[in-house]
């Protein structure tokens, strides 16, 4: 399991577990499965799926993701549930 | 009884006050908590950039970003103020600019050109008093700030700042350590300060480039400090109106005290005088 948190600047998202994250990175999509090496890439603007219990959604522009030993971290600069 | 119903009017009026100060108090304490739950929410975002940023950077980096800059000497700088748009907080208002007046003065004592931001009416209002020339002037900022005011607040200097045309931007602003410390501070953001890292750094693989990624987040980093400025600021103020809206309640309230027991003794002698007067006349008839 993936420990996912999304948060922008105003407020936190999303906290909790999820099996899989897919997320728009600046050049495409980009999934995110438990064991995930290491990673940190800039986000662009669309659509972050996060499937935990039930699928959220939510309409990011802009910020990161960082991947850190099942840690999720969206960090972005505009997020709303979409 | 002129003197009684004198009483009366001041009685009554002081009641009127003190049901305007009561309820002022009630709004500023649903406000305040509300305001201190942005503050709250806006952390998480805050850490995260902290750390992200304090992994990939190093000083090898540091010389190539524009926000990184460290000028030799300042020569001009930016002094962002922000105050509230409306008074009856006490001391708030005054504070934050007396603090304002200091950093300008600790500036220009080092011969360094200062250029005034100011948000909010109460501070522009003292400045246009002692005729100081501000560059820019804002009352447009709620006591909802949001990231959009912030990122429109800092973007100019961000701008000028790395074009070369400003050395240092500050912000003054209270910060709000709890509701009842909420002391004025000044933050320099820029240059920005990196955060530095505890302990070794992970290796991440990084998309596209550490470079491209801490080009991205560097103006995010200023950006919210920033919005946290302004959140920080809008909940103190309303701390600071809770605590003076309570004072004046006390207040109001123990001045009635003083006036109906005030008003209850002049009663009691006039009824006194009444009768010592019915009981004389009597006396004076049977004798």
């Amino acid at each position: 399991m993936l420990k996912v948190s999304v948060v922008s600047p105003e407020a936190t998202l999303y906290e909790g577990d999820a099996t899989s994250v897919v997320a728009p990175a600046f050049d495409g999509e980009v999934g995110i499965l438990p064991s995930h090496a290491p990673m940190i890439t800039v986000l662009g603007q669309g659509t972050l799926r996060v499937n935990g219990e039930t699928l959220a959604r939510f309409t990011v522009s802009g910020g990161f993701v960082q991947v850190v030993d099942d840690v999720v971290r969206v960090v972005t600069e505009q997020a709303t549930p979409a | 009884m002129a003197k009684g119903r004198e009483l009366v009017g001041r009685i009554k009026t002081t009641e009127n006050t003190r049901k305007i100060t009561r309820t002022m108090e009630m709004v500023a304490t649903s406000k305040m908590k509300r305001a201190s739950d942005r503050v709250a929410s806006s952390r998480p975002y805050a850490k995260a950039l902290g750390d992200v940023i304090s992994s990939l950077f190093n000083a090898e980096l540091a010389e190539r970003f524009p926000l990184l800059r460290q000028p030799a000497a300042e020569q001009r700088a930016a002094v962002v103020l922000i105050t509230a748009n409306r008074g009856l907080c006490g001391a708030f208002n005054a504070n934050l600019i007396k603090e304002a007046r200091l950093t300008v003065h600790a500036l220009e004592e080092q011969g360094v050109q200062v250029d005034l931001h100011v948000v909010g009416r109460k501070g522009i209002g003292f400045f246009r008093y002692v005729g100081r020339e501000l560059t820019t002037a804002r009352t447009d900022i709620t006591d909802k700030p949001t990231a959009t005011d912030a990122a429109s607040l800092v973007e100019g200097l961000m701008a000028d700042f790395a074009a070369g045309l400003l050395d240092a931007v500050y912000i003054v602003r209270a910060k709000f350590n709890s509701v009842l410390s909420t002391p004025p501070t000044t933050d320099r953001v820029l240059p920005v300060a990196a955060p530095t890292r505890s302990g070794a750094g992970r290796d991440y693989l990084l998309f596209p480039s550490a470079d491209a990624i801490l080009t991205e987040l560097l103006p995010s980093y200023v950006r919210n400090a920033a919005y946290r400025a302004l959140v920080e600021t809008a909940a103190a103020e309303q701390a600071a109106r809770r605590t003076a809206m309570k004072s004046a309640t006390d207040n109001a309230g123990e001045m009635l005290n003083i006036l109906r027991r005030t008003y209850n003794r002049a009663r009691q002698a006039n009824i006194t005088q009444e009768i010592a007067e019915i009981v004389g006349g009597a006396a004076a008839l049977q004798g």
